[in-house]
C-alpha cells in the first residue's frame, strides 16, 4: 500500500473517531457532575469563561441558557437517595427542609430535558407549594397515579430526572453545595 | 509492515485529539446558533433586536430544552454588527425577575436581577469593543456580535400571568439606530 494511502486512512479514521467520541461524551452525560450531594449533582461554573469545553458543551445541550451559580443553582437527580435510577412506574417521596435560597422549585423531565404530559398538567413543585410542619419540613409525592396531598406526576415517562432550581442561593448552598442540606428522594413502591 | 503504519497511526491519533477538542469547542456555538435561529423566527420573520414574549412552557409548548414551567421567559436575539443594542427591562414589583446576556459561546456576559437594581428598571447597552453606548446604561462589552438576552420572571401562581404579561411587554430590546 502506498504511504499516502496509509496516512489518508489513519487521518480519516482519526477525524471521524475524535469527533464521534466528543459527541458521545457530550450526549452520554447530563448537566454536569462537578459537585455531588446525595442523588443531586451540579456545576459551579455554568455560563462562565472557566467552564471546561466538555462542561460548556453538555450544558448547551441539556440546559442551555443556564444562569451562573450566584444567580441560580441547578441540581439534577437521575437516581433516588439509594442510588437506583428514577423510574416512571415507581412512587417516590421527596422531602426536605428550608433551602438556603430566595426561591426554589423541583421540575420533572424526561429524555434530554422535556416536560412530561400528564393528566394534572403539573410539571413542577414550587417552594411555596408544600405545607410545612412545625420544624419547617415538607414533602410531596412523585408517582404515575394521583396521590394524596401534593403530587408531581411522572405521566407515561419510563425514566425521568428531577431538576432542583435554587434562585439567589446563599450560605452552604452557594459556597459548599457538596455539604448543603438538600431534599431526599425515597422510593416507596413500584407498579 | 508495522513500521510502515507507525507514523500514519501516530498522525491519525494526533488528528483524533484535535477533532475531539474541536468538536467540543464547536458544540456550544452550533447549539446556540440553532437556538438563536429558532427564537428569532418565533419572534417574527427571523428579526434580531426585538423581544419575543413567549407563553409559559407546558408539555405541549417547549421552545427550548429543560424549560422551567414556573418562569415567564422573554427573549431577544441581538446582533451588534450595526451598532450597540439597548435592553430596557421594566421591573415587576414583588417578583423575582432577571435579564441575562448570553454570548454566541453560551457564556454569560451579564445578569441583572431585581436584587441588583433594587426594584428599578435594568438598562443595559450591549456593545462590541469600540462602540459607544448612550448615557444612562450599564455597558456590557461582548466578544461576539450575536447572542441572546433572556428575561425571566417568576410566577408563584399561574393566575398572575395576565398582570405580569402586561408589565413585561413594556421591556424593549432595540438597536441604538432604531431608537
Amino acid at each position: 500500500m502506498k504511504p499516502w494511502l496509509r496516512y489518508s486512512i489513519c487521518i480519516l479514521l482519526g477525524l471521524a473517531g475524535g469527533a464521534a467520541y466528543a459527541v458521545h461524551q457530550v450526549r452520554s452525560g447530563d448537566l454536569g457532575r462537578q459537585v455531588t450531594n446525595g442523588p443531586w449533582s451540579t456545576n459551579t461554573d455554568n455560563g462562565t469563561a472557566d467552564a471546561s469545553a466538555l462542561s460548556r458543551a453538555r450544558v448547551s445541550l441539556f440546559g442551555p441558557l443556564a444562569l451562573p451559580a450566584k444567580e441560580a443553582m441547578y441540581f439534577n437527580a437521575h437516581n433516588d437517595s439509594d442510588g437506583a435510577p428514577l423510574s416512571g412506574n415507581c412512587t417516590y417521596i421527596v422531602s426536605g427542609g428550608e433551602l438556603e435560597a430566595r426561591w426554589w422549585s423541583i421540575t420533572l423531565y424526561e429524555g434530554e430535558g422535556w416536560l412530561v404530559k400528564n393528566e394534572a398538567n403539573r410539571w413542577s413543585v414550587g417552594g411555596n407549594a408544600p405545607e410545612r410542619d412545625a420544624q419547617g419540613n415538607w414533602s410531596f409525592t412523585v408517582s404515575p397515579e394521583r396521590a394524596e396531598g401534593l403530587w408531581l406526576p411522572t405521566g407515561q415517562a419510563p425514566k425521568f430526572d428531577l431538576t432542583l432550581r435554587a434562585y439567589h442561593p446563599k450560605g452552604a448552598l452557594l459556597n459548599d453545595p457538596a455539604n448543603a442540606k438538600l431534599p431526599t428522594i425515597k422510593k416507596e413502591r413500584c407498579a | 509492515m508495522t513500521r510502515n503504519w507507525l507514523l500514519p497511526i501516530l498522525a491519525g491519533l494526533a488528528v483524533a485529539a484535535v477533532a475531539w477538542h474541536g468538536t467540543l469547542l464547536a458544540t456550544p456555538y452550533v447549539l446556540m446558533s440553532a437556538a438563536m435561529k429558532k427564537i428569532s423566527s418565533a419572534n417574527g420573520n427571523g428579526r434580531a433586536n426585538v423581544f419575543g414574549f413567549g407563553e409559559m412552557a407546558t408539555a405541549d409548548r417547549q421552545p427550548i430544552v429543560r424549560p422551567s414551567p414556573d418562569l415567564v421567559y422573554s427573549s431577544c436575539v441581538f446582533n451588534l454588527s450595526q451598532g450597540p443594542v439597548l435592553v430596557d427591562v421594566a421591573p415587576v414589583p414583588g417578583k423575582y425577575w432577571s435579564v441575562s446576556i448570553f454570548d454566541a459561546r453560551t457564556d454569560v456576559a451579564a445578569v441583572r436581577s431585581d436584587r441588583d437594581t433594587g426594584g428599578k428598571p435594568a438598562r443595559l447597552a450591549l456593545v462590541r469593543k469600540g462602540q459607544v453606548a448612550p448615557k444612562g446604561y450599564d455597558v456590557v462589552q461582548l466578544d461576539h456580535d450575536k447572542g441572546i438576552a433572556l428575561m425571566r420572571i417568576l410566577l408563584s401562581d399561574p393566575a398572575e400571568y395576565a398582570e405580569v404579561d402586561a408589565i413585561r411587554r413594556k421591556s424593549t430590546c432595540q438597536a441604538v439606530s432604531a431608537k
